[in-house]
């Protein structure tokens, strides 16, 4: 069984109209970033927070992949991407969200001994 | 042939059995004490290495985290210590055998200044054999998760 996407009878987009016969609709406003949230006049910033681990030259790679598998959870393949990315690029974000939850990857990365930290998407 | 002869073991019960011999023990037994030491005392060389910062966009971290990290740390130094001379690690104290080394590693290498690969190459005989030994102790452990 397959569901509709929109209510039938609806416009599939929103009707561009300058007649003024909708003026009770307001224009649809766009943001600078996708999280920002408009409420009334004033805007809400929500940026993410990332987790950043940073290489080093003494942490064998295979030690990285099994810290990042057991904080995270995340399959074997993406762990080894992740790992690659520090090794090359010299730092990668591991993890994305809301600053509470990123503070608390953060330590557990630095309890197993790597070197990380958070920052505010720019 | 000649098998190579592996220092941590997953066994079919699921216990890790620790191959070490006293030589080897005593190595992690030194890397252990280090680390119990260096998050006890604040004089300790390893202590700010222990404490980077979380968020250095901030003058301060949350003292929250700060708290848990030195609980953690603590806990699984400790575990790593008291099961030092057991023959075989259940998970958890594999994990805290794996996250004590791994920070011992890193805090010796910033301690010493081996911040790249040529540095690192570039230490004397006796500081390359400890972090070559350690490297050997992680990548075993790691192969056991």
């Amino acid at each position: 069984m397959t569901f509709p996407l929109y209510d039938a009878g609806l416009p599939l987009r929103p009707a561009v109209c300058d007649t003024g016969v909708v003026g009770a609709v307001k224009p649809l406003q766009r943001t600078e970033s996708d999280t920002e949230v408009i409420t009334g006049d004033a805007v809400e910033t929500r940026r993410p927070w990332n987790v950043v681990v940073w290489n080093d030259p003494v942490t064998p790679m295979s030690v990285v992949v099994v810290i990042f598998r057991k904080i995270f959870g995340y399959s074997n393949n993406k762990c080894t991407q992740l790992m690659m990315t520090v090794h090359h690029e010299g730092r990668c974000i591991v993890w994305s969200g809301e600053r509470g939850r990123a503070q608390t990857y953060c330590v557990k990365l630095q309890v197993a001994g790597l070197q990380s930290t958070i920052e505010q998407e720019q | 042939m000649v098998g190579r002869q592996r220092i941590f073991v997953r066994r079919r019960d699921g216990r890790i059995e620790v191959r070490l011999n006293d030589v080897g023990r005593s190595v992690a037994r030194e890397a252990f004490g280090h680390v119990v030491a260096a998050e006890r005392d604040p004089n300790h060389e390893w202590h700010v290495i222990l404490n980077a910062p979380i968020d250095p966009s901030n003058d301060q971290d949350d003292p929250v985290a700060t708290l848990n990290r030195e609980h953690d740390t603590s806990t699984n130094a400790e575990l790593a210590v008291m099961t030092l001379n057991d023959q075989f690690l259940n998970d958890a104290e594999a994990w805290a055998w794996l996250c004590t080394l791994q920070v011992a590693l890193r805090s010796t290498a910033i301690a010493n200044g081996l911040l790249s690969d040529e540095k690192l190459a570039a230490c004397g005989p006796e500081l390359l054999d400890y972090v070559r030994t350690l490297q050997a102790f992680l990548f075993e452990l790691a192969d056991c998760f």
